[in-house]
């Protein structure tokens, strides 16, 4: 995994989640620049799942690669399922369901690189 | 809900509103709980065979509510309901026994703690849950 790029997606998802929150608290639906940053935001996440499945056809393998892989299909599936869901809902929930899964991308991300790299 | 017009209100209300953000966290709940459970039943189902059985049973009755709040419907109102209920009993049982027994849960389900291992989310999840099914049942009802 690009170290770099988790740490990207991690404060660019809690940027999201915090400006979600704040149309939801002004009672905003999902418009489109919301969904041009979950865009961006899914982009990012995509560049690192391609990166991290070329390093593991590289041969390099976390320990427990079926858990690992199934945690990368979560990251890389969340952000377009709950953008649809919330673009759906043309009220201030929308905005919020953007937020819940911006707030726990990077906790996903935590797990994931617990997962690729172990702290023993 | 100030948005929502009373006209408005159908049987597919339910995923409409606060409705839509409950039907997202239940469907992750759902994929947690199940696909923590299935892996550890899949790898070490000797370690802790009850723990890893209620894992899968929660993030089925998560998944159950999740499908249940999303249809229209009556009947998916009552699924939705039933499996809110036995939500809440899960919870707070498991919760309890974790505290009160620990040697039967050697490793931690997403309700072991009153769901302490994921903010709580599982001890809140079931009453937002219920109150947002009455809540659309009565305004059906008027």
């Amino acid at each position: 995994m690009v170290d770099w790029l988790t740490m990207t997606i991690q404060v660019a998802s809690l940027a999201m989640a915090g400006w979600c929150l704040i149309s939801t608290f002004r009672d905003r639906p999902m418009l489109v620049p919301h969904l041009i940053g979950m865009g961006v935001l899914w982009l990012l996440v995509l560049g690192q799942a391609v990166a991290t499945v070329v390093t593991m056809v590289g041969g390099e393998r976390p320990e427990e690669t079926a858990m690992f892989v199934s945690y990368l299909a979560t990251v890389v599936l969340l952000p377009p399922a709950c953008a649809v869901w919330g673009f759906m809902e043309r009220s201030k929930w929308g905005p919020a369901v953007i937020a819940f899964a911006c707030l726990i991308l990077p906790v996903l991300f935590v797990r994931l690189e617990q997962l690729w790299s172990p702290v023993v | 809900m100030s948005d929502t017009a009373p006209d408005a209100v159908t049987a597919a209300t339910l995923r409409t509103g606060p409705g839509r953000l409950l039907v997202a966290v239940y469907g992750v709940f759902a994929l947690a709980a199940t696909a923590r459970g299935v892996y550890q039943l899949a790898t070490k189902f000797e370690e802790a065979p009850v723990a890893y059985l209620l894992s899968v049973l929660a993030g089925v009755i998560y998944l159950v509510a999740a499908v249940g709040l999303a249809r229209a419907g009556r009947t998916s109102r009552r699924v939705a309901l039933v499996s809110c209920v036995i939500e809440m009993v899960g919870v707070l049982v498991v919760g309890a026994a974790s505290l009160a027994l620990p040697e039967v849960f050697p490793d931690d389900t997403v309700w072991s703690g009153f769901g302490s291992g994921y903010f709580f989310i599982p001890l809140v999840l079931p009453v937002v849950g219920l109150w947002w099914i009455l809540r659309i049942h009565r305004l059906d009802r008027d």
